[in-house]
């Protein structure tokens, strides 16, 4: 991991100008794509339009939205999904990367791609993979339940397992990422760091509880809120296995503010559904914000 | 320098049955990608026999030729090797420009530009497709490729990474040039820029592999088939009814091809980009 050094700058006489000017493009962008946006959607949030009129109507928009059950359950699905999603993921990367770190170079950029694979690919293919795999009528999945004894069910199509099933792709398809940050923070930690442990001759499963997880807690909580934040934007994946359903039971927030948006025709709704979940990740994001503008903590 | 510590030439037993485990998962992991390029070169028939073959016996190319003779995927590529492309390299300028200045120049307000630059690098875009989409729609950008590309120029992340190359460029080089009396253009673009060349790299490929894989946004403004690229075209032959999973198979591969091309040939990049880029020490 790179440690930002502490150097005095000389900054030899440039004009404060200078520095806007090269900084000028990438605002523009920043300005009309992401501030306007931020404030635009929190006014589209407050209104009641439709073909003809536009009607400020305060935190109607809002209001409806609590008292809409289906709203309840897109948070609830989201909720459900992060509690499942995130810890897995990064349990998973975690065993994966402490298993592998200390190996040969070659076996570590295997493994690593192997795992990375289906980062590659796009969420799209392996949601499209998993639609196949999955689906009643020719999967792999029901033939080897209905073989091994089980009952065949619809998966996709049942209410119970739905979310299961979405959770379970998200995993595979994320678990890469982690372990890509994982092993490079693990192959940061100074060698030193071990002597003592290898004086003691203590046991792997030892010196990783007490060396390697405290030493990438940083990167443990980076990789978090991004998981995070990946839950919240999950769309692909459940547009393809489940179009949100059965019975809309695999509704998340995110899909909730596009059929808002595209499909019922509710643009105030779906504005205002974006506005919350930008809190929520402001919130997210916050702590992490902290630790990455002071990096010497 | 760091050194990689090993602990004993053998590893310990628990250490053995887990990096048993990490390889078993691995295999399993790829298991879906080849049944889904077997699949593909079934028939509609093949596809239903239980059990299934599990190797391939004969090769059906059918699917393959119906693909191309029957969807635009050659357009579909052009289009979003136009998209990734032209975003990429619009962001590559903004962001270099970007984050030189606020590496290397001083200025007032550059705290408060780097505090807001680490905040949205995290906040998704995606929540705020009902504003953008209007922005679209004003310009009359919607079903074109600057409707695909402008808002998807706006990303943090770039200015991020290449802040980070840039910290590690010597003072020295801008000092000589500097006294040498060139101007802050030349510096930046022939002497500053080369140096940080490995990072442009890196977030070169990084770009064009999140916008090619991007899915909402581009689907959103394509509103042709004409204008769909490879990732949203091919997701719509699977929101067909058609139940040919055969044939659908055959489009997950084209889509998943081109970058898992890319990755085999750029690997290092990948994963110094991901890692240099993201998080701090």
């Amino acid at each position: 991991m790179r440690r930002k050094r502490s150097r005095k700058k000389h900054y030899y006489a440039s004009k404060p100008l200078t520095g806007w000017m090269f900084l000028m493009p990438q605002l523009l962008f920043f300005a009309v794509f992401t501030i306007y946006p931020v404030f635009e959607g929190l006014r589209i949030s407050l209104f009641h339009t439709t073909y003809t009129s536009e009607i400020f109507v305060g935190f109607q928009n809002y209001v409806e939205l609590f008292q809409d059950s289906l709203f309840i359950t897109a948070v609830k699905n989201t909720l459900f999904l992060t509690v499942v999603v995130v810890p897995a993921t990064l349990l998973l990367g975690l065993f994966i990367s402490i298993a592998v770190f200390d190996k040969s170079h070659k076996y570590i950029s295997t493994i690593r791609s192997l795992y990375y694979l289906p980062v590659i690919v796009s969420n799209t293919v392996m949601a499209m993979v998993w639609n196949f795999l999955l689906n009643p009528a020719s999967g792999l999945i029901n033939y080897l339940i209905g073989s091994a004894g089980g009952q065949t069910v619809n998966l996709l199509g049942s209410r119970k397992y739905v979310l299961w099933i979405i959770a379970f792709v998200t995993i595979i398809a994320s678990v890469g990422q982690n372990i890509i940050m994982y092993v490079a923070a693990m192959i940061g930690i100074p060698g030193d760091l071990f002597d003592a442990a290898k004086v003691d001759g203590a046991s792997k499963r030892s010196w990783s509880f007490h060396i390697v997880i405290p030493l990438v807690k940083p990167t443990t909580l980076y990789l978090a809120v991004i998981n995070t934040i990946s839950i919240l934007k999950l769309f692909v994946i459940i547009q393809l296995l489940t179009d949100g359903g059965p019975n809309n039971a695999s509704v998340t927030m995110m899909y909730y503010l596009y059929q808002n948006a595209f499909v019922y025709d509710k643009t105030n709704i779906a504005a205002a559904i974006g506005v919350l979940m930008l809190s929520l990740s402001i919130f997210l994001v916050l702590p992490q914000f902290k630790a990455l503008s002071n990096p010497e903590d | 320098m760091k050194r990689r510590w090993r602990r004993r030439k053998k590893a310990e037993l628990p250490d053995r049955i887990a990096n048993m485990v990490v390889v078993f998962l691995a295999v399993l992991n790829l298991f879906p990608f080849y049944w889904m390029i077997t699949s593909s070169f079934k028939t509609s028939a093949g596809i239903f026999k239980m059990p299934p073959d599990w190797f391939p016996t004969t090769f059906y190319f059918q699917n393959y030729v119906d693909l191309f003779t029957g969807q635009p995927i050659v357009r579909w590529a052009v289009n979003s090797i136009i998209v990734a492309l032209g975003t990429t390299i619009l962001v590559i300028i903004c962001s270099t420009m970007a984050a030189y200045a606020i590496s290397m120049l001083q200025f007032p307000g550059k705290k408060i530009v780097f505090g807001v630059v680490i905040f949205s690098l995290m906040i998704p875009k995606e929540i705020f497709i009902v504003p953008l989409f209007e922005i679209v729609q004003t310009f009359r950008w919607s079903d074109n490729y600057l409707g695909m590309i402008l808002p998807n120029v706006a990303t943090c992340f770039g200015v991020f990474l290449m802040k980070g190359f840039f910290d590690s460029v010597p003072e020295s080089l801008r000092e000589a040039a500097k006294l040498d009396g060139a101007n802050e253009f030349v510096i930046f673009y022939r002497i500053i820029l080369p140096v940080v060349k490995p990072g442009i790299g890196a977030l070169f490929i990084l770009n064009f592999v999140q916008v090619w894989n991007n899915y909402l946004w581009q689907m959103l403004i394509a509103r042709s088939k004409e204008m769909m690229t490879l990732q949203v075209g091919i997701a719509s032959l699977m929101m067909d009814i058609n139940p040919n999973f055969a044939y659908k198979m055959a489009g997950a591969v084209i889509a998943a091809l081109p970058m898992l091309i890319m990755f085999i040939f750029f690997q290092k990049y990948f994963t110094k980009g991901i890692t240099v880029g993201s998080v701090k020490g």
